[in-house]
């Protein structure tokens, strides 16, 4: 793929209006990306041979033989597909920069000062190597959220995008939590245990007040408190890591009880439940290479859990599930597809679907006005041979680069003197 | 078999003579039936590809692979699948694994897989912890993988000794152990042994602690090797006391067992093939190997393989530097290159691993063809494992252990339609009577799902 100025035409314009235009360009170019198969996600089908014009960071129209205005950058992607940019519905980029060192991992509390107080939207660093890494293969925006430590509800979710530009786009975008034998573990022992304190955490934070509450022993702080009620009153969604079909109905039932939208995190079994989350309006984050019996609380893990909740009206969405490598959200949406999912449906799970669950405006589609996040692949996206050629954020070209394309450069060439590269 | 031999001959040589080697191998073939694969592309596993062809298993062997445009007539068989628009690979071979050791379900009472007892357990046979009905196994199958090497985990210098297996319903472990295998050493350098003994306040606490604890366990077994060597030739009167630990050691310094070492960085492999150079040993792969791109051409140099991920990469802070063209620039310096799992759900698309692997060379201008990438979890892997002669490529006269795939093996969306060993259909994907079912699945909620 060439990106290049489209050729000086001296017709419309003389060399001294050409520099001028030069000198004064937008730090954002406007673009023109032309001649590939375009999945807008907005329409079900495909256009060919189409043209994505961006201006102000945002698509401003996607059509076939659009006209290229003489000013735009134009990319000639004849033979490739353009899609939406990828969002990653579980992560913790910002927060771990190596997995084991503790000193570089923000994700979870191994102590108990917080519950769902806890914020990680204060601990985000927007320099981590990891960041660059998953943009090269599309992924343009994740949740980050807290791991399940010492409390059932692990705490308070923000949203990123992996962009040049800032890194936080909103902090405290749900609430995370889990029941299952970590966390019962944690309450003494038993699962209903786990249920019964979220149920009662959820009852009191509803009626609470800073003058009145008197926390006993294991009850949560004030400030828990405090956090939890403005929970209740965001809209925001309860996201709550489940897998076994009788704990996914207890989440049901504690979401219905609060008015909560309920995200399921894992949901290994919830193609056992699927109507019943169907009902409920429930949205699934479905780790698609999750078909281990792991644990008794996965017996029933399948492949096709993402088709058949796909199939009684569930939205899915995906994750990787691991931080460092968000980059194989398309390899995990095609192994759905592989095992019965519309590949229709996974791209939708990628972008527009993603962007509603986790209620980010203007993005997952390449429709007029959106915010122009975008990846021009050489093939399908979901395959495995296939690459991001051209990944888009915001409107700007991204660096099609990483430390590990510096490793790389620095270790293609043994024979090179070693150690001065950059 | 001339390693069963060997293995003979050496307990002969301990005195402790017995009529057959303990734990040997029960595995029996399983009946056949004559198959002709017609006009399937295939891949064989060593940088070949045939766009199309016959070719039929029979008795157990690849007995012909039959080119288009060659007559085929006494290829004739009573059973015969069309393989047109399809692709056929030799059986998947995952040279790391820890099946049956780390089974499912993962509760503490199945957890067999790392004798973190001491810094060195080389004593401890990892297949003795293989527990047959692990449903994995059949997951396995279901991705194709027909053989796979057990290693015990990485928590010590010297971890014990693996077991390589063909991937069959069985009910014990010793009717699934591959005939003639080798047997391997695991070993293992940098953060792990430190850090669990260093924790205890125990050696070692740190790298220099790793390699003394190496050098002084090899430095041993020399010594009982040596003493048993004078008793043999009768220099000396007795042999040496039996020692289990050092019986392994010693076994690696006489060829008989091979050294397959976790190692993660760099350096640090170049200081472990400086303790095999000093001790007289061979190591046969380095394993999760992330910086093996960073010595390939050591690595070419001393053949030794790397048995690495697709693109795992930063859970520690040896693993920082991984890059997913590791495998890629380690087979462009002429090395040998093998994607591993070290997961039960890697295993069950190393095809997709590679793949990715593959395609992160080529994204970068580094041009390696899909069939030269094959080799690396088959042919390569193969190898590693002393069954070259045997299995991982599909070859006449090796092993009929194939897979047959709906579409390209590097496509994400292909699926293993039928998994053949040694020439018995193992699995087949549209007959649920061809898709082995663990003890621990029946009854469970999955039947009848597509796990």
């Amino acid at each position: 793929m060439k990106v290049r100025c489209r050729p000086l035409s001296m017709g419309s314009m003389s060399a001294a209006v050409w520099l001028l235009w030069l000198l004064c360009a937008p730090s954002w170019a406007e673009l023109a990306i032309v001649g590939a198969r375009v999945y807008t996600v907005a329409a079900p089908e495909p256009l060919e041979g189409a043209t994505v014009l961006i201006a102000n960071g945002r698509i401003e129209q996607v059509g076939v033989e659009l006209p290229v205005p003489f000013e735009y950058r134009r990319i000639d992607a004849a033979g490739k597909i353009v899609t939406p940019a990828f969002i990653e519905s579980y992560s913790h980029l910002g927060l771990i920069e190596i997995e084991a060192e503790t000193t570089t991992n923000d994700a979870m509390l191994l102590e108990h000062p917080l519950g769902p107080a806890f914020d990680v939207s204060l601990a985000l660093n927007p320099a981590s190597t990891l960041i660059a890494v998953n943009r090269m293969d599309g992924v343009s925006r994740a949740i980050t959220a807290p791991r399940p430590g010492v409390d059932p509800l692990a705490g308070l979710a923000a949203s990123v995008r992996l962009g040049t530009g800032g890194f936080l786009l909103e902090p405290k975008t749900a609430l995370f939590g889990h029941i299952g034998a970590a966390s019962a573990e944690l309450a003494g022992g038993s699962r209903a245990a786990v249920t019964q304190r979220l149920r009662r955490a959820l009852d009191e934070a509803a009626r609470f007040s800073p003058s009145r509450y008197r926390p006993g022993p294991g009850d949560y702080s004030r400030h828990d408190m405090a956090a939890l009620k403005a929970f209740l009153r965001s809209g925001r969604p309860l996201v709550l890591g489940v897998d076994r079909a009788a704990e996914i109905r207890q989440a049901i039932s504690l979401a219905d009880a609060h008015g909560l939208r309920l995200i399921v995190l894992g949901g290994a079994e919830a193609w056992r439940v699927r109507d019943a989350l169907a009902a409920a309006g429930a949205a699934v984050i479905v780790r698609t290479h999750d078909n281990l019996p792991r644990s008794f609380e996965t017996l029933g893990a399948r492949l096709d859990n993402a088709a058949l909740l796909h199939e009684a009206g569930v939205d899915v969405v995906f994750t990787a599930a691991e931080t460092h490598n968000a980059r194989n959200l398309r390899q995990l949406a095609g192994n759905a597809v592989a095992y019965g999912l519309p590949w229709s449906a996974a791209l939708d799970g990628l972008t527009r679907r993603a962007a509603q669950v986790w209620g980010m405006d203007n993005v997952g589609t390449l429709t007029p006005g959106a915010i122009a996040d975008l990846v021009v692949w050489t093939g399908d996206p979901l395959e495995l041979t296939t690459w991001a050629e051209q990944v888009i954020i915001d409107g700007q070209l991204m660096p099609m680069r990483s430390r590990q394309t510096q490793l790389f450069e620095r270790y293609r060439d043994l024979s090179k003197p070693y150690g001065y590269s950059r | 078999m001339r390693i069963r031999i060997c293995a003979l001959l050496a307990t002969l040589h301990t005195g402790l003579a017995v009529a057959a080697a303990p734990y040997e191998s029960t595995y029996v073939p399983r009946p056949t039936e004559a198959t002709l694969i017609r006009g399937v592309a295939v891949f064989t596993g060593d940088g070949g590809a045939l766009d199309r062809a016959d070719v039929l298993l029979k008795d157990g062997r690849i007995a012909a692979i039959a080119e288009d445009g060659t007559p085929a007539a006494d290829l004739q068989t009573p059973r015969e699948i069309d393989g047109s628009g399809k692709w056929l690979t030799p059986g998947v071979i995952d040279v790391h694994s820890h099946l049956g050791a780390y089974p499912s379900p993962g509760v503490a009472s199945t957890s067999d897989g790392n004798e973190m007892t001491a810094a060195n357990t080389a004593e401890v046979w990892v297949e003795h912890s293989v527990w047959p009905q692990d449903p994995q196994f059949g997951l396995a199958l279901a991705g194709g993988v027909t053989t796979l090497h057990v290693l015990p985990g990485s928590a010590n210098l010297f971890g014990g000794r693996g077991v390589t297996l063909k991937n069959v319903p069985a009910r014990t472990m010793q009717d699934m152990k591959f005939p003639g295998a080798p047997q391997s050493l695991k070993m293992a350098c940098g953060e792990n042994p430190k850090r669990v003994y260093g924790e205890r306040m125990q050696a070692p606490m740190t790298r220099m602690g790793n390699v003394a604890g190496y050098r002084a366990a090899w430095a041993q077994a020399t010594a009982y090797r040596d003493q048993r060597q004078q008793f043999e030739s009768g220099e000396a009167d007795a042999p040496p006391e039996r020692n289990l630990t050092l019986d392994t050691l010693a076994a690696v310094l006489d060829g008989e067992i091979l050294v397959h070492n976790h190692c993660y960085r760099a350096d640090e492999m170049a200081v472990m093939m400086d303790v095999a150079q000093e001790f007289g040993y061979a190591i046969t792969a380095f394993h999760h190997a992330v910086e093996s791109y960073k010595i390939a051409d050591l690595l070419a140099e001393a053949d030794i393989c790397s048995a690495v991920w697709a693109d795992w990469w930063g859970f520690k802070l040896e693993a920082f530097d991984g890059v997913s063209q590791n495998a890629a620039l380690i087979h462009a310096a002429g090395a040998c290159a093998i994607i591993h799992s070290d997961s039960a759900e890697g295993i069950q698309r190393l095809n997709q691993e590679t793949a990715k692997a593959v395609a992160a060379g080529r994204r970068m201008g580094m041009a390696i063809s899909d069939a030269e990438a094959m080799a690396w979890f088959t042919g390569n892997a193969a190898k590693a494992l002393g069954l070259d002669d045997e299995t991982g490529t599909l070859s006449v006269g090796k092993a009929a252990d194939a897979v047959l795939w709906d579409r390209h093996p590097f496509s994400v969306y292909a699926r293993a339609e039928k998994v053949w060993i040694d020439g018995h259909l193992y699995y087949d994907r549209a007959d649920p009577g061809r898709q082995p079912v663990s003890d621990f699945d029946l009854g469970q909620t999955v039947a009848g799902g597509e796990r």
